[in-house]
């Protein structure tokens, strides 16, 4: 992420969460939190038990990032965000929860078409993470028609093209789903599974195999010796974990989406 | 294979599917989204951190280094670079990849006391890793990422606490001091479960091929057989190795490491002299007769202490005579008392020290800041006082001075005083790139102690030649120690690889 990737994002963020932003310099900005983002990411619980306990008057704090640091002339001072600092990816973590569910609709401007009949489908964004001594991850958007149980890959680009409100518009009305959301999650779910069952996974057999050199090697340095040490069982743990592999599903976010 | 799957969004879904919370923001979804996508850790190879370290441009060197430490090492390593081209920048950038990938959430970073700010500022700053300085009756449970020294670590209740823990990585600085597995430091080590482990040193071999032995068969036991089996494969024996190459391809497997002239940097030369001294007539009298002591009386005959005496003598009377005093108070038969006060005497009436005079030589014609380093704590103070009276401004330099003193001498002698007069343990740690003239007035027995000082100054940053001088006392025990360093090079180059000059510029084969 560029600085001005950086910039827009917090610009947005913080939009979207109704805090102020008071300057917006585009290098730097300074934003007025409200209660509710103090709370999530000032990291001061036993302030705001106080201040709530007293009936005191609220006072959420002021904030100021700087963007780009080879751009600020000016005499500010402010936390420095850029990637990688461990504010921005707070940041990612609250827009992570704050932007998991959703129920969408497409927009309709057409206002001569008589009636608008928009089809129910569930997406969800899932990420798969590959262990062992290494990882990889890999992102897949599905969607899944709640009517015919089509599904589609890319889903979320898919979305980017359309234009989405959270109410519905005049005129048009959604068909009731046939396959129920949580089914359909399930059936996506199946989807995933057989995705990683036909995924290739050399990965995990090279790290099988340097493990089992790595094995070899300690079971020669204490061969013979009949009363092994503790390090010998603790060396042997420690591969056990440094090489086994796993397999993480999570899910990023997904939701209902109503389209023509 | 196990496959790790969360109904937790299933539930917060079904939530909102029965109206009982609120369905969130389109905007901040997408955001989400991005990025999850930015941050996606697209390929088992190639390093993530560097796009996370944008105030840090590390040297091709260093990046290689931390991708074959993790592509080819699997995560287990010594890291051997010389002295100078930033260890600590090559770990950090290890540590921060398997922070990136998730594949470390714990770790534990062994170093020495005197360096255990050093790293906390330089994680957190340059890698903007949280790292903290253990402190007594810390919760380890609570800290992440963790730095502490390594003689704090091995005792109770601290060992215990750290044994509970399950650290992912494991960086121990300065790692030669591991190379005797009879101590309590190697033991502890030993013990440590080490799924990532790192080692850092640019000396791994400081006096025999052994040490490099036990330092591998911490990081990973067997690698080079056992001890029987690595001693006669090898047919090792202290300062002698056969089948070398197969052995030093065995090594590389396992280590890193790079030469200053392999880094594409320029860097300024070395120049590197034996500078021969003779000793005046009555020195060499008074040396001849510390060297007959053995043959005297058998109180004297003990082998280590001749040789530390004639070593102090080669080094200042100040020195020597502290040796002898304590000596004397052993004594008991009236002759013995008598040879040893005779002694004494003769040396207190020394009115010339040839070496004190050579190394003035050097600093005046140098004309510019000189470190010189000795064995013995006695000589820095005379060589001060000497070279006060010669008009010639000095500091010294301890390794027991704690930070601020340390920063505060280094400090007058940038800007004030001419010369730097250190004694071993002042040679960890510090930097000192402003300055290019090293005399060695006293040799150590370890060439790696020689490499660890030029270290200080010859290291990134230094814009001039570095003139290394090595003052060595003809026809005395100097030249057996001249000797030995040559024999103690030479093995290293056979096993880990070149060396820069050290001790000459000329390579004597063994």
């Amino acid at each position: 992420m560029y600085p001005q990737q950086i910039h827009s994002y917090l610009l947005q963020f913080f939009n979207e969460n109704n805090c102020q932003v008071l300057n917006d310099n585009d290098h730097y900005i300074n934003v007025q939190l409200t209660i509710e983002m103090d709370k999530k990411i000032m990291n001061r619980p036993y302030y705001w038990r106080y201040l709530e306990s007293t009936d005191g008057e609220p006072n959420p704090a002021q904030l100021t990032f700087i963007t780009d640091k080879n751009r600020l002339v000016e005499d500010i001072k402010g936390e420095v965000i850029h990637f990688g600092s461990p504010r921005l990816s707070q940041l990612f973590q609250a827009t992570k929860e704050m932007g998991s569910f959703v129920q969408m609709y497409e927009r309709i401007v057409d206002k001569l078409e008589p009636q608008t009949i928009l089809t129910p489908w569930l997406a969800v964004n899932y990420k798969i993470s590959y262990y062992s001594d290494q990882t990889k991850e890999i992102l897949y958007s599905l969607g899944i028609n709640l009517m015919t149980g089509e599904v589609k890959e890319e889903f979320q680009e898919l979305l980017g093209t359309v234009e989405l409100t959270s109410t519905m518009s005049e005129n048009t009305f959604n068909l009731p789903y046939i396959i129920k959301p949580i089914r359909a999650l399930e059936r996506l779910d199946g989807i995933i599974d057989n995705f990683i069952q036909k995924a290739d996974h050399t990965w995990a057999e090279e790290a099988k195999l340097r493990w089992q050199k790595d094995r070899k090697v300690l079971e020669y340095f204490y061969e013979g010796i009949e009363n092994k040490p503790d390090c010998y069982e603790t060396e042997k743990e420690a591969m056990d974990q440094q090489y086994e592999a796993r397999i993480k599903i999570d899910i990023i976010n997904g939701g209902l989406f109503y389209l023509k | 294979m196990i496959i790790e799957k969360s109904s937790e969004w299933k539930e917060g879904f079904t939530e909102r599917l029965e109206n009982r919370e609120a369905w969130d923001n389109w905007t901040l979804y997408r955001m989400s989204y991005e990025a999850v996508k930015t941050n996606l850790i697209t390929d088992f190879n190639g390093l993530q951190s560097p796009k996370y370290l944008p105030n840090l441009t590390p040297l091709a060197h260093q990046l290689k280094v931390a991708e074959t430490v993790i592509e080819r090492m699997n995560g287990k390593a010594i890291l051997a670079d010389e002295v100078g081209l930033g260890k600590t920048i090559e770990a950090g950038l290890i540590l921060k990849e398997y922070l990136v990938r998730g594949l470390v959430k714990k770790a534990l970073i062994l170093v020495p006391a005197s360096l255990v700010n050093q790293w906390i500022e330089e994680l957190n700053q340059k890698f903007h890793i949280p790292a903290m300085q253990y402190k007594k009756n810390y919760d380890l449970n609570h800290c992440t990422i963790v730095v502490m020294s390594i003689d704090m670590a091995k005792r109770s209740p601290h060992k215990e606490n750290i044994y509970d823990q399950e650290y992912d990585l494991i960086i121990i600085d300065e790692a030669h001091k591991l190379k005797n597995h009879k101590t309590k430091n190697y033991e502890f080590v030993q013990n440590l479960k080490k799924k990532f482990c790192l080692l850092l040193t640019a000396t791994p071999i400081q006096n025999n091929v052994f040490e490099l032995f036990y330092l591998i068969s911490l990081l990973k036991p067997g690698h080079l057989g056992n001890y029987e089996t690595f001693q006669s494969s090898f047919s090792v024996s202290k300062h002698n190795v056969e089948h070398d190459d197969y052995l030093k391809e065995l090594v590389n497997q396992v280590m890193v490491r790079n030469r200053r002239q392999d880094t594409g940097i320029e860097w300024t030369n070395r120049r590197v002299q034996i500078i021969p001294i003779d000793f005046t007539q009555e020195e060499q009298e008074v040396y001849d007769l510390i060297s007959d002591l053995k043959n005297v009386c058998p109180v004297f005959s003990d082998a280590f202490s001749m040789i530390t005496l004639q070593r102090e003598m080669c080094s200042s009377k100040e020195a020597t005579c502290m040796t002898l005093t304590n000596m004397l108070q052993k004594c008991i038969k009236p002759e013995d008392i008598s040879y040893m006060e005779g002694i004494i005497q003769k040396l207190m009436v020394l009115e010339v020290n040839s070496k004190a005079e050579k190394a003035y030589e050097i600093i005046t014609d140098a004309s510019d800041k000189v470190i010189l380093f000795t064995e013995y704590r006695a000589t820095q103070t005379y060589l001060q006082w000497y070279l006060q009276t010669k008009g010639i401004t000095s500091v010294p330099f301890n390794g027991q001075f704690n930070k601020n003193k340390r920063e505060w001498m280094k400090q007058l002698f940038k800007e004030k005083a001419q010369v730097l007069i250190a004694t071993e343990s002042g040679s960890e740690g510090i930097n000192l790139q402003f300055c290019h003239h090293v005399i060695n007035y006293d040799l150590p027995w370890n060439p790696m102690k020689l490499e660890q000082r030029i270290g200080r100054v010859h290291r990134l940053g230094q814009e001039h030649d570095v003139h290394i001088y090595n003052l060595a006392i003809q026809n005395t025990i100097e030249d057996h120690i001249l000797d030995l360093l040559h024999v103690k090079i030479g093995v290293f180059e056979q096993v880990v690889g070149e060396l820069d000059d050290i001790l000459s510029a000329f390579k004597k084969s063994i």
